[in-house]
């Protein structure tokens, strides 16, 4: 790991955490989950999860996981991803210096 | 919060931002695949034997794959006679039966 990949992570981790003391994440998480809900989205992944249990006949987390995560992440309606991202950003354009 | 610029070389806003969006969307992944998981593991040890309630798409069967049964086939042993009344009947024995009774008293 280079140098610049280790500073890139600390001001990953610094961002972070100033979202969680500003109180701004626990706001975005909210929302998020709010939304996921109202769409049927937290369903559907319940559902797909139940399903790869039967296809698989295994109730192991991480092998589970392995098959959902792409799916569940892909199934978030391009609407709430945008919202959702565009809340970060304006967050971070108010707290970053860019070039 | 200022962060100096020169560090921003490697890192945008945008992807900043889809690192912080997936890490939100795979906790609340995880948060449901564990909480299914785990609850399925646990009817397995408690049931081994469960077999899934029963569907049929036609909407004829019941949960336990057996068709509608008549209730006019169905008896109740009437606690205030001792006779087997119909069950689909029952309430209307019951009325005349009750009130038969206080007559009696």
């Amino acid at each position: 790991m280079t140098s610049t990949d280790k500073e890139a992570m600390d001001l990953r981790a610094q961002i972070q955490q100033y979202l969680v003391e500003s109180g701004n994440y626990e706001r975005i998480s909210n929302k998020l989950a709010q939304r996921l809900l109202d769409e049927g989205w937290m369903e559907q992944v319940k559902k797909i999860t139940r399903e790869t249990m039967e296809d698989d006949n295994t109730t192991n987390f991480s092998e589970v996981l392995k098959r959902v995560e792409p799916e569940a992440v892909n199934l978030v309606s391009s609407n709430t991803k945008d919202e959702i991202m565009q809340q970060i950003k304006a967050f971070l354009y108010d707290i970053v210096d860019t070039q | 919060m200022t962060v100096a610029s020169e560090k921003m070389s490697s890192l945008t806003i945008v992807s900043v931002s889809e690192t912080i969006y997936n890490n939100l969307i795979t906790s609340m992944v995880q948060d449901i695949v564990s909480r299914i998981t785990s609850q399925k593991q646990l009817l397995d040890s408690r049931y081994p034997d469960m077999s899934p309630l029963f569907y049929d798409p036609q909407g004829k069967l019941d949960i336990h794959g057996q068709p509608k049964i008549q209730e006019s086939s169905i008896y109740f042993r009437c606690n205030n006679c001792d006779r087997d009344i119909s069950a689909n009947r029952y309430a209307a024995h019951l009325e005349r039966c009750m009130s038969r009774g206080n007559r009696k008293t």
